[in-house]
């Protein structure tokens, strides 16, 4: 199933290689009998830990706004690939699907995060896999700074 | 005569001022003591090993060995593998559909620790592209010894144990939904945020990061950092802005003190940096270990951008031996970030919140 | 004025002249940066700088309130029949939680608040149980951190700058090399650290504007800007200043000082002090499945 491949990718599924002891349980925090698709502004981000927290002001179809909390991964490696405050600005159109909170709140879990023409955010250049081991012994092991 | 008198007193001046500015140490110097002295190698004024800077512990090495693998791969192997995981990244990076729909009501397929919802964009993540290479040998575990790459049996103990943590937890109707959600875990697991993970309630970093032993999270944010001065030498782990003070040819701490990240002490042998680590606290719990966990970790420093990090692990009460891994530490340009957790911890509240609510519809349904 | 040089003479003349170049070569360095003679010269690390290693801690009480303040009931109060009283949350604490008198640390006394910020500080004040972030154990911010009530260490390398807080397990890596704008922002900044002399300067900003300076409601915005300087003083005394600016809070820049003791007992170190999981109740009791009465 291509979905579980790219999140075996992703280290989601419990690989030899993934933590005994989870990150946190998202089963235990967003629900899966509650399915969202959103399209809507970007009005705050929080650029914080353990999650970022991406603000979306979505139209409901009686025509009044809602704010969702869209939960996404910790800034920082996005920081070391460039990323900054500026880079996603209040105003871009975003769409995100997921799953509702648990706790029936507007929050959801950013599954995906894209663009309207449907490409990712924050693509870096993380590049396509040259070992970053420090093999190489002139060499530090990564860093575009 | 009153020349010649300014004259020494201006060459003894200078003498004492040179004297009082030492110049560049790093990169020369014999050290002191015996073992084998390395002269390439950057050191400290003192002598010993400089192991100072910013490491990425990212590596596609697990812990323990998958089944049937070699205990190293051949570059050809790793190349393959590793290029795989490139590919992997791309297809991930790929757009999508920007007119899409929501994903399917009951969860995404996906099992683990995104328990059906599918946790979020591999763009977050950062889990390492690389085997780690000790000696030269591209390695498929952490593990060394047991030489099968895995962890050693527990003990009887440690299975009692475990199940009288679970005999303790009460038997709820939220089985039913835990039966049909592959996300939740078991029952009474969401009762009191002190069942939560560590990682979960902000106390410690996920994975062992912090450790000791301090392990990759091959998720993100491996990032440590050495700052090393004659009398204490600290690793601060990205993951939760832990600073693990040694202090160095010291005494641990009293049987009764218990830390988080345990006591560590350290000291010299030759060119390696031993630390040696007791006085966890009973909630630490490595892998389950008790509070009487003993970490032993060797820091050597293998070339100008890399360190050796060696641990072995004991705990009578939990494994039927100690047991011992390694990897690589690389050097990295990249900057370590703040990681302030629970300063923004808005999901342990919504976790907890959720259960409640779920426990109130459970009860709703089953009085109709 | 002719004199036969003999061989003593020539040794003590040499004596002499070395010592009076060692004191020139002390109150040389001493001078620089300070503009003034210092009296004290501290030991250098390996790397000639003046040693700041070590376990240290302030000893007033600027955490209660930076300006200078008569005691006062508690720290959250409520009015009664003849004056404030201890807020109903609080009374049970009794003097334990009273707030004690502080001769303050800022220059000039008071801190010069525009006056839409200094409504802020008044309202931050009469909210002190809500809003104070050391109440739920967040993370101090510079400089609060340096002056809580508990020990830091510093661990200073030739290539590292490194400040651990025993509170919270905060922590601060004085960069050596600036490494650019910060990216976003955090609740200890980011520091760039330099040699002035024999003073430490280091150089803060990319502040979010979560943290208070004190338990008075003493606050900042995000624009928040602070240069700190580590001198030492005497064998065991740091001196501390630190210079704040804040252009949607402050009139002008101020500066608050303090000396900072060294820690000398033969055991010190730092110990945990992860209060995370002290607010846990606070802050998700009521969330329990069976909360606690």
């Amino acid at each position: 199933m291509k979905l579980r491949h790219l999140l075996a990718s992703a280290g989601f599924v419990v690989a030899a290689a993934a933590p005994a002891s989870a990150h946190h349980a998202f089963g235990g925090e967003f629900d899966p009998s509650r399915p969202i698709l959103l399209k809507g502004k970007v009005t705050k981000i929080e650029w914080v830990n353990p999650h970022a927290w991406i603000h979306v002001e979505v139209s409901k179809p009686d025509g009044t706004k809602e704010v969702w909390m869209i939960e996404g991964g910790s800034p920082n490696s996005l920081l070391r690939r460039g990323v900054t405050k500026e880079t996603l600005l209040v105003g871009t159109e975003v769409v995100v699907d997921g799953y509702q909170a648990r706790d029936h709140t507007t929050r959801a879990n950013g599954r995906n995060v894209t663009f309207t023409d449907g490409r990712k955010l924050f693509l870096g250049s993380s590049g396509t896999g040259a070992p970053l081991d420090g093999s190489d012994p002139t060499e530090p092991s990564r860093g575009q700074r | 005569m009153r020349y010649r008198l300014l004259t020494f007193a201006g060459v003894i001046g200078a003498a004492f001022v040179v004297s009082m500015t030492p110049g560049r140490l790093i990169g020369q110097a014999p050290k002191p003591g015996g073992g084998a002295a390395q002269p390439s190698l950057p050191r400290t004024a003192d002598g010993h090993p400089d192991l100072q800077g910013t490491y990425d512990l990212a590596t596609l090495t697990p812990v323990e060995r998958p089944t049937g693998m070699a205990a190293v791969l051949t570059d050809e192997a790793a190349k393959q593998l590793e290029k795989q995981v490139a590919a992997r990244n791309e297809a991930s990076a790929r757009a999508i559909k920007g007119d899409r729909a929501a994903p399917p009501v009951g969860g995404d397929g996906s099992v683990g620790a995104a328990g059906g919802v599918g946790g979020y964009n591999t763009f977050w993540l950062d889990p390492g592209s690389a085997y780690t290479i000790v000696n030269g040998e591209k390695r498929t575990s952490l593990i060394i010894d047991p030489p099968d790459g895995h962890v050693p049996p527990v003990t009887a103990e440690a299975r009692a144990r475990a199940a009288a943590a679970r005999a303790r937890v009460v038997r709820t109707s939220d089985e039913i939904a835990r039966e049909n959600d592959p996300g939740l875990e078991g029952p009474g697991a969401y009762d009191d945020p002190e069942r939560r993970p560590l990682g979960e309630r902000c106390l410690l970093g996920f994975g062992s990061t912090s450790g000791p032993p301090a392990l990759p999270t091959y998720f993100y944010n491996n990032l440590h950092q050495i700052v090393q001065t004659p009398g204490s030498v600290m690793i601060l782990s990205e993951m939760v802005h832990d600073a693990r003070i040694v202090r160095m040819n010291a005494q641990h701490l009293p049987q009764a003190i218990r830390q988080w990240m345990g006591d560590s002490v350290g000291r010299w042998e030759g060119d390696t940096l031993v630390v040696d680590t007791t006085n966890f606290t009973d909630k630490t719990r490595f892998r389950n270990a008790t509070e009487n966990l003993h970490v032993v970790e060797r820091f050597t420093r293998v070339n100008a951008v890399t360190l050796l990090y060696r641990f072995t692990v004991e705990d009578p009460a939990t494994w039927a031996r100690p047991w011992t891994g390694e990897y690589a530490w690389p050097a990295t340009k990249d900057l370590l970030y703040e990681y302030a957790c629970h300063e923004s911890n808005y999901a342990l509240g919504g976790i907890l919140r959720g259960a409640r609510l779920r426990e109130a519809e459970e009860t709703q349904k089953t009085k109709k | 004025m002719s004199r036969r040089s003999s061989p003593l003479n020539t040794v003590i003349i040499a004596a002499v002249a070395a010592a009076v170049g060692a004191l020139l070569t002390a109150a040389a360095s001493t001078l620089s940066g300070q503009g003034q003679i210092a009296a004290y010269r501290a030991p250098r690390t390996a790397d000639g700088k003046p040693d700041l290693n070590g376990i240290w801690q302030a000893v007033n009480e600027a955490n209660f309130d930076l300006e200078m303040h008569m005691a006062r009931p508690a720290m959250a109060l409520r009015p009664g029949p003849y004056g404030p009283l201890p807020a109903a949350p609080v009374l049970a604490w009794g003097a334990v939680g009273a707030v004690p008198p502080g001769t303050g640390v800022v220059d000039g006394g008071a801190i010069p608040y525009t006056p839409e910020a200094l409504a802020r500080k008044k309202d931050n004040h009469e909210h002190w149980l809500e809003r104070d972030p050391e109440i739920k154990c967040y993370l101090p911010g510079v400089p609060r951190a340096t002056y809580m009530p508990y020990p830091f260490q510093i661990l200073q390398s030739a290539s590292a700058f490194f400040i651990a807080y025993e509170y919270a397990g905060a922590t601060r890596n004085i960069y050596l090399k600036d490494p650019g704008r910060p990216p976003v922002d955090a609740w200890m900044g980011q520091s760039v650290g330099r040699w002035e002399g024999d003073t430490f300067v280091v150089d803060a900003t990319g502040f979010n504007e979560s943290s208070w300076f004190d338990r008075s409601g003493n606050f900042h915005s995000d624009a928040l800007h602070v240069v700190e300087r580590y001198t030492r003083a005497a064998p065991d005394v740091l001196s501390y200043e630190a210079t704040i600016e804040d252009r949607n809070v402050f009139t002008r820049p101020w500066k608050i000082s303090m000396p900072l003791y060294r820690r000398l007992e033969k055991n010190a170190q730092l110990m945990d002090f992860k209060c995370a999981e002290f607010v846990e109740e606070l802050l998700y009791g009521q969330w329990r499945k069976a909360p606690l009465k």
